[in-house]
């Protein structure tokens, strides 16, 4: 009896692995053999920036759509396949080799550095272009690949921004304080490097934990320094505190903090009073960009309300940078489309205007100077 | 003369959350000679009741007063003791008899338990308290004092004070140091040793529940981690003051407090912990009986 029902069991399994297998199949080649241009997506769609990968990726159907709606590319529609990079090195490998296998004609997708350098290189060896909307390690326009886009700016460039804004605004004496994360180290560095250069002068230059809570001691020395501004470049946990306990020891300046500090949690850690005039650093997200009211209020009407995320403005200019290379190059050979995108020339899109330097990386960077007004972020002037 | 003020000022309130935190370790072990890793995240728990009871009464409508602050600030220490003898009841009594390490190991877990548990019931992320204290104050020789110090120092005073009549006034206190002395003669002369032990986790508990709250008040942020670098920096403050000693702790706390804060001021912010526990290692080495611990055999 026993026998009998495990061998039935067995039979249908074979069968049931039969039948999936003809429907991978039928789904391959319907994807490879049709008429659409295929454009693969490398996001993490799972794990934990799952958040920000899902709302690129709806951004970036949004664009699509517009774009097939209003006739498509060289009188092709556009059709995406996605793969889950999951902002993981190994997992990045394996989803880019899966969109080299499916013969994509260009790549939009790039969240984490870490990931995106591994695909990069798999992009590159298949001479596939790639832009890259988010990650914007200063390592990966390193690696000096012809195929690699990058479409955000990098961190040299928000250190600049930041540099700019405090000599704009008389301040001199600048004191920066990091916290030993590599990527907040490396921000600090750029802008005391940027603000030397401008003629400030940087009087402090500190580390603190990203798990402190008291930066009584930081706030009580600083006030003896007194600088003119203080540029924070880590995240928002400590920057939140920061602010509320250097407005309450009165210590005097600006305030400035890098995009790790970019949300709205630090106005609600730090107070909405004390986080009056707090400066921001960052790409602004598409509720800042002046002209994309039509944009916000289409991406919340598809997605139930949803706001779109810190990333979405710029995955939906990655698409239509795309597109409209794909009608320069007026083909979807690679070589061809490689040196249509490389050509762009003062790309309208929302919050920036693309053109590529040398190193394939924004001519003029993205950032802007937001700042806390009424307890909410505005553009600053 | 004003940065000194102030980094002293600065250092008694941090010093402050030490001492609250410190005497729970310190009783703890005085009484049953278990190091309570988990004690930390009780100061963490005490934080996120604290959290949780002021949003619903400021959520309510009313609005959290000062009655508001303090009723929520007594509430919580209420629980989180009662959750203290839990603690005590399932994970340690049973082990009571069995080898140290043994019970160690469980205040490990105990702890790894708490934290994830937090996790899972208020999220990873940092939750913002619902309220915003007062930065006023009096500027005393050019430093910066505000109310909101001022009270939290006091309150740890009041409740450092109420302990230690507690320990040397009442029945209770005098069959806590019974105890700590020898708990077999303890038992044999009719107390019930139990029933102390729990009572000792409930005010330990009950105390960095305490500094929980206000440290959450305080700074404005809770996080489910908040408790393990604190916890150790009170298991310090102890070894400071002399492990098992009540007035060593407080001592420990106050001092490892602002040596801190004077450190942090001195080599910048990141080598903050790394003052602390320098100092843990200094008086391992120099001093192992800590300050106040002078005789090893009579603790509390």
């Amino acid at each position: 009896m026993r026998k009998w029902t495990s061998v039935i069991t067995a039979a249908l399994l074979t069968l049931s692995l039969g039948v999936a297998g003809c429907a991978n199949q039928g789904q391959l080649s319907g994807a490879s053999g049709g008429e659409d241009i295929l454009v693969g997506v490398l996001l993490p769609v799972t794990g934990n920036n799952a958040t920000d990968g899902k709302d690129m990726q709806n951004a970036i159907e949004m664009a699509i759509k517009k774009i097939n709606d209003g006739g498509g590319v060289l009188g092709k529609k556009l059709k995406i396949e996605v793969a889950d990079d999951g902002c993981d090195p190994q997992m990045a490998t394996t989803a880019a080799n899966k969109l080299v296998s499916q013969n994509v004609v260009a790549v939009v997708g790039g969240y984490c550095s870490g990931a995106t350098l591994p695909s990069s290189g798999v992009f590159k060896n298949a001479n596939i272009p790639m832009i890259v909307p988010a990650a914007n390690s200063a390592k990966l326009p390193a690696q000096g690949y012809d195929t690699l886009f990058l479409i955000n700016g990098l961190t040299p460039d928000q250190a600049q921004t930041a540099a700019d804004y405090m000599a704009a605004n008389q301040a001199k004496k600048v004191a920066l304080v990091h916290d030993n994360s590599a990527y907040a180290k490396d921000l600090a560095d750029f802008a005391k490097a940027a603000v030397e250069k401008s003629g400030g002068t940087v009087v402090a230059y500190e580390a603190i934990n990203p798990e402190e809570k008291d930066f009584s001691a930081l706030a009580t020395k600083l006030k003896g320094i007194a600088p003119d501004a203080t540029y924070f470049t880590g995240y928002y946990a400590a920057g939140g505190l920061m602010v509320k306990q250097f407005k309450q020891k009165g210590v005097f300046g600006l305030f400035m903090v890098g995009d790790g500090s970019f949300s709205e949690d630090i106005i609600k850690i730090a107070g909405a009073d004390q986080a009056e005039g707090l400066l921001i650093t960052a790409t602004p997200t598409a509720e800042f960009i002046p002209d994309a009211e039509a944009f916000t209020t289409e991406y919340k009407q598809t997605y139930g309300n949803l706001a779109p995320g810190p990333f979405s403005a710029l995955s939906y200019n990655a698409v239509n940078l795309l597109a409209d290379a794909l009608k320069r190059a007026n083909s979807t050979d690679h070589d061809a489309l490689k040196k249509a995108i490389k050509e762009t020339k003062d790309f309208q899109a929302l919050g920036q205007t693309i053109s590529f330097n040398a190193q394939n990386t924004l001519d003029t960077s993205n950032f802007a100077v937001l700042k806390v007004a009424g307890g909410k972020f505005t553009l600053a002037k | 003369m004003d940065i000194l003020v102030q980094t002293l000022a600065d250092g008694l309130v941090i010093g402050a959350f030490y001492s609250l935190i410190a005497l729970g370790y310190t009783m703890v072990f005085g009484i049953i000679k278990l190091l309570n890793f988990a004690h930390g995240d009780l100061y963490m728990l005490g934080a996120f009741v604290g959290y949780t009871l002021l949003s619903l009464l400021s959520g309510s409508g009313t609005g959290a007063g000062l009655m508001g602050i303090v009723v929520v600030l007594l509430l919580t220490m209420v629980i989180v003791g009662l959750i203290g003898m839990g603690i005590e009841r399932v994970a340690y009594r049973p082990l009571l008899l069995a080898p140290r390490l043994s019970i160690l190991i469980t205040a490990l877990g105990v702890s790894l338990f708490l934290e994830n548990g937090s996790m899972i019931a208020w999220g990873a992320q940092y939750q913002v308290y619902p309220l915003q204290l007062s930065h006023d104050g009096w500027n005393v020789l050019g430093a910066q004092i505000t109310y909101t110090q001022m009270g939290l120092v006091l309150i740890s005073a009041l409740l450092m004070l109420g302990l230690h009549q507690f320990i040397s006034r009442t029945l209770y206190g005098k069959a806590m140091r019974a105890i700590a002395h020898d708990q077999t003669a303890c038992h044999l002369m009719g107390i019930d040793v139990h029933k102390v032990i729990g009572l000792t986790f409930f005010i330990g508990a009950s105390l960095a529940a305490g500094a929980g709250t206000m440290a959450g008040a305080y700074y404005g942020t809770v996080n489910f981690m908040m408790g393990f670098i604190i916890g150790l920096k009170a298991f310090t403050a102890a070894v400071l003051g002399g492990i098992g000693s009540i007035p060593g702790a407080m001592l420990g706390g106050l001092l490892l407090g602002m040596m801190e804060t004077a450190g942090t001021f001195v080599f910048g912010g990141s080598w903050k912990d790394v003052v602390a526990f320098s100092l843990l290692i200094l008086i391992l080495v120099l001093r192992p009986t800590g300050i106040m611990g002078e005789k090893v055999t009579e603790r509390m």
